[in-house]
């Protein structure tokens, strides 16, 4: 007789039961990706322009032979510091902005989540060069253009992600300590913060990464710095300096990427110390970030009182009268909705190139706890090419598709796809890195193959972190493909320039209220597809 | 069936097994006793696999762990699991057959089950088929303790290693687990190596003894030689 284990009563015989809800929320996404794909296709006129490709060709030779003589890096150089310090200063104020949002969001905080959404929704929808042209005209030429246009924004979303970090902690800890009556400030710094802080701090340290982006993007459109000197060279043609400085933008956010993950990993690892002093590599990081910020504040000479004086006052009380009522006749409105549905395509096509791309180049990126010396090279390279992919400024991707495509959804989707491709990859390795390795161990340990053994071990826990990630990818490739727009690759951006560049104010406030519903909208749909991942 | 000569594991400065010589014959039914620290958890690590060691020779089933067709003849319920929450429990069960699937059935069998005739029969021994289709977190850690021993069950070890597999279970279960995996590997004439804590269990279900203390073996006698001073001895008490 063999042994079994008791049962309860046997009910019904087991199915397998789908779960309806994301049967449905994958059937929604499937059609959005044929409605976008129809759309790419459908510009009229083939898409391929072979008249570029040698255009293509000398730009990608360029990048063995970047220019390197003393005048230029002279010029770079003192390019970086601006971009630096505008990064610097500005994740600094998008900090102090998401904590505090954070709690106002926060499902753990009780907080008043879809009026804080609401709230966070319209600096969080526009772009930072958004922010940069509509600032610019109430401070003028000010540091503080720069500073605010990424503070404000990277600060919205900052918001969010902290709550949502905070809020995907699992909660029985937390409410272990309420039930043991802990209040609620003090359950949720035991229960809640430490697990969550390793992902805070790295987002934290992905934003002044994000941040290097802003300032290069807020560049191109004028603030100075590393990406006005990207812009110059790109308008005329030399292809040489372009490359140069996409390669010092490549070493800043490198530079960033490195400094987040030591402290990442000092956080989750600190080494036994005897005493009870703080560990002093931290100590000094965190001292050096404050230098840091505050050099950046001497370096740009912010000054707090342009932000209070009487004609940035007149100025905006001039503005707010003109912007208002926002202008609502119908060709404008026709145009303004047409323009949205093309920036939704683009926006899905480019994560639908992304997401895959991402899946497989996570496990490579991924950093492997005893590497073989290929496995070494082929992380390096993979995650090399991640950084350089995210790093270019989505625009001058565009511009290099537009070499040899048409203008037209498709050019504006595969420049998108380019840089979240590079962001999503890498968030798709760190998932894995952060992963609990033991359940892969034991699959191992039974012999499974290593594809078996990742298929059962690891693709289901980070399945659903990783779509979250695409998820508000999604969300940041809509308000790209209005900065692409900006520069002069057509939608919405494209409009916004035009009613900027003729001071229709009007005309202004309809087109960014029209972007910041769209934000919002693509918000509340990839919320609730979240959600149904759980 | 397990060989260890001279083994040896070091972790930074820190020996967790400190040259272990031990002999698992088929058939043999082996407890290993010791405090929390001792060296058991590894010696089952090196055993299948998972850790390989600093110094010394393994031979498992008359090859090397490192070999993945040797691993698939060795079942492990490991002390905090390993399973999946995420997963259904019809998956985590099913992960047991991995070794013998190619990667393009294991992908498939995510969408529909293969082989699931074998893992009720599995879940039913276990008294857990009617929660085959439920995500495994939704389980007690009791029941999640039965998920593992299903998992066993349908990957039909020769060798049997079990770390502390009987920790969340009530006495009655506990008793019946270690029968399933005494049954397991008695099923294929394989031996069964089950890190304890409860000498009643041990008594019962094994028939050798070995006890570790600092990574080394410092008792390996039959379990009815064994006497309590031996025990408290072993976990440190003063006897």
């Amino acid at each position: 007789m063999t042994a079994t284990l008791p049962r309860p009563v046997h009910r019904a015989a087991p199915r397998l039961r789908r779960d309806r809800r994301r049967w449905a929320w994958g059937l929604g996404a499937a059609a959005l990706l044929v409605w976008s794909l129809a759309g790419a296709g459908s510009s009229g006129g083939g898409v391929v322009n072979p008249g570029g490709t040698a255009q293509l060709a000398r730009f990608a030779a360029a990048a063995w032979d970047p220019a390197l003589d003393a005048p230029y890096l002279g010029v770079l150089a003192r390019s970086v510091l601006v971009t630096v310090a505008h990064a610097a200063a500005g994740t600094a104020l998008a900090l102090v902005v998401g904590a505090a949002g954070a709690v106002l969001v926060s499902r753990a905080a009780g907080g008043r989540r879809w009026a804080a959404r609401g709230l966070l929704a319209v600096p969080r929808g526009l772009h930072e060069a958004v922010w940069g042209l509509l600032l610019v005209n109430v401070l003028g030429l000010d540091p503080w253009v720069a500073v605010l246009a990424i503070g404000l924004p990277a600060g919205a979303a900052t918001a969010q992600v902290f709550a949502a970090l905070v809020d995907e902690v699992p909660r029985e800890a937390y409410r272990a300590l309420l039930a043991a009556g802990a209040g609620r400030p003090a359950a949720a710094l035991y229960g809640l913060l430490p697990p969550a802080a390793g992902g805070l701090l790295s987002y934290a340290a992905y934003r002044l990464e994000c941040a290097v982006r802003s300032a290069v993007v807020l560049g191109m459109v004028g603030a100075g710095g590393l990406g006005y000197q990207l812009a110059l060279s790109f308008a005329s043609l030399r292809w040489a300096q372009v490359w140069t400085a996409v390669y010092a933008l490549a070493a800043l956010s490198l530079l960033a990427e490195l400094g987040g993950r030591a402290a990442r990993r000092r956080l989750a690892a600190p080494p036994p110390s005897p005493s009870e002093r703080r560990d002093p590599v931290l100590t000094a990081a965190a001292a050096g970030t404050v230098v840091l910020v505050g050099w950046s504040a001497w370096y740009l000479a912010l000054s707090p009182a342009s932000l209070v004086s009487a004609g940035t006052a007149e100025q905006l009380a001039y503005l707010s009268a003109a912007a208002w009522p926002p202008a609502t006749d119908g060709g404008l409105l026709r145009t303004v909705a047409g323009l949205a549905v093309d920036t939704v395509q683009v926006s899905v096509l480019a994560v639908a190139v992304a997401l895959p791309g991402a899946l497989l180049l996570a496990g490579p990126a991924a950093r492997a706890e005893r590497p073989t010396p290929a496995r070494r090279v082929t992380g390096a390279l993979v995650r090399g090419g991640l950084l350089l992919l995210r790093t270019v400024p989505a625009p001058v991707w565009a511009l290099v598709a537009l070499f040899v495509l048409r203008p037209g959804v498709l050019p504006g989707a595969l420049a998108l796809a380019a840089g979240t491709l590079g962001v999503l990859g890498r968030l798709a390795a760190e998932v894995t890195e952060e992963l609990d390795p033991r359940p892969r161990a034991a699959l191992a340990a039974l012999g499974a193959r290593p594809v078996g053994a990742w298929l059962y071990g690891v693709a289901p826990r980070a399945a659903g972190p990783v779509l979250a990630h695409a998820l508000h990818r999604w969300e940041v490739a809509v308000r790209d493909t209005v900065l692409v727009g900006l520069l002069g690759a057509g939608g919405l951006g494209a409009l916004l320039a035009t009613e900027l560049a003729t001071f229709d104010w009007a005309a202004v406030t309809t087109v960014l209220a029209a972007v910041v519903v769209l934000t919002w909208a693509v918000d509340v749909v990839s919320d609730r597809a979240r959600a149904a991942l759980r | 069936m397990l060989r260890l000569a001279g083994v040896t594991v070091r972790y930074g400065g820190t020996a967790a097994l400190d040259g272990v010589d031990l002999t698992v014959a088929p058939g043999e039914r082996v407890a290993l006793l010791g405090a929390s620290g001792a060296g058991k958890s590894t010696l089952l690590a090196v055993a299948n696999g998972s850790v390989a060691p600093t110094a010394g020779a393994v031979r498992v089933l008359g090859g090397s762990p490192a070999d993945r067709r040797v691993r698939a003849r060795v079942g492990t319920v490991h002390q905090s699991l390993e399973l999946v929450g995420r997963l259904r429990v019809v998956h985590n069960v099913n992960a047991g057959l991995l070794a013998d699937w190619s990667a393009a059935r294991a992908a498939w069998s995510l969408v529909r089950p293969q082989g699931l005739p074998e893992v009720l029969a599995a879940l039913e021994r276990v008294g857990l088929a009617d929660r085959a289709f439920e995500r495994t977190e939704r389980l007690s850690g009791g029941q999640r303790q039965r998920v593992a021993l299903a998992r066993l069950l349908v990957q039909r070890p020769d060798l049997v290693l079990a770390d502390e597999p009987a920790s969340a279970l009530d006495p009655v279960l506990a008793d019946r687990a270690l029968t399933l995996l005494g049954e397991t590997a008695a099923a294929r004439g394989g031996a069964l190596v089950a890190a304890l804590h409860d000498p009643a269990l041990v008594r019962r279900h094994c028939d050798r003894v070995v006890g570790l203390a600092g990574g080394r073996v410092v008792l390996d006698r039959p379990v009815a030689g064994v006497s309590a001073a031996d025990l408290g001895g072993l976990y440190g008490a003063v006897p």
